[in-house]
């Protein structure tokens, strides 16, 4: 099942760092690992990630850098210091508030009040 | 180019709209999917189709570009900061009597023309859907809005016969929106 974009609003950012975490990739090496990384969940537009891409980089959280590849140009990012540490606190709030709704989600039926 | 001409017809399309930095990436990122589905044993055809499908059509790319402009965030702050700023500065000349003033009545017209001409292209910038051209005029209206703070700034000072807390005030205010618009300005002129 594909996730709305909607449903990706709010973490597109996390998820793209998360995706620039392991090494510097290109615009369509970013989706793939999204798409990859979800099992398939999370499979945006592609022309959509890249201005949110652009948006990090104006944000100082990745840097691009343009190479040549098969006679076109091609731009890579990676992820920034700044990125690294807003990837890191942004992942520590997630596995907080996940296992904040887990625990809720798993518990047992609560009584009926009044 | 790709090769094919559904890839180039949406490159050319995209290019109509957006900054050729982009246009290049864009290209490559479209080329990238379109071998992609040609590896998988489709036709040149239905690999183009495929492709343009899964980047998706230029109209929601230019969109998705537009949306995330650094020109549109910029002026969409600057729009939603100017009631606060101008509000200090309406309390600052109410209370310090700005209308007995000696600023000459074409001096006065052309910054009342000044400001409406900033706030229609901040509002015109903030509220672009599809035309990234239009994200653009953020630039311009910026430097607008500087000279326009600076203007009122300075003027104030040498006109105001005392400092009164609103003055002190509305003078921050338009200082801080000056220091926090030079910093943006030069990236939006030149990107």
């Amino acid at each position: 099942m594909k996730a709305e974009a909607q449903a990706l609003k709010g973490h597109l950012d996390v998820l793209l760092l998360a995706a620039l975490e392991p090494g510097p990739r290109h615009g369509y090496a970013v989706k793939e690992a999204l798409r990859e990384g979800s099992g398939g969940r999370f499979d945006l537009p592609t022309g959509t990630v890249y201005p949110a891409l652009h948006r990090l980089e104006a944000a100082g959280l990745i840097s691009g850098t343009w190479s040549h590849t098969d006679g076109r140009r091609r731009r890579t990012y990676e992820l920034t210091e700044a990125g690294q540490r807003k990837l890191a606190g942004d992942r520590v709030n997630w596995h907080e508030f996940a296992a904040a709704v887990t625990t809720l989600l798993d518990r047992q039926p609560w009584p009926a009040t009044g | 180019m790709a090769g094919h001409r559904l890839i180039d017809a949406a490159v050319t399309d995209l290019a109509r709209h957006l900054p050729a930095d982009a246009v290049d990436e864009l290209a490559d990122g479209l080329t990238e999917t379109y071998l992609q589905h040609l590896s998988t044993g489709l036709d040149p055809d239905a690999a183009a189709r495929a492709a343009i499908a899964e980047f998706g059509e230029p109209h929601v790319v230019i969109a998705a570009f537009v949306r995330q402009s650094p020109g549109r965030r910029a002026a969409q702050a600057l729009v939603a900061s100017g009631p606060a700023v101008g509000g200090c500065w309406a309390v600052a000349m109410v209370t310090g009597h700005a209308w007995n003033w000696p600023v000459p009545a074409p001096v006065r017209l052309a910054l009342g023309l000044g400001f409406l001409a900033v706030v229609s292209a901040l509002a015109l910038a903030a509220t672009a859907r599809h035309s990234y051209r239009r994200t653009r005029i953020t630039g311009a209206a910026g430097l607008g809005l500087m000279t326009l703070d600076a203007v009122v700034v300075v003027g104030a000072a040498l006109l105001s016969l005392t400092v009164t807390w609103p003055l002190a005030i509305a003078t921050a205010a338009s200082l801080t929106r000056l220091i926090l618009t030079a910093r943006v300005v030069p990236r939006l002129l030149t990107g």
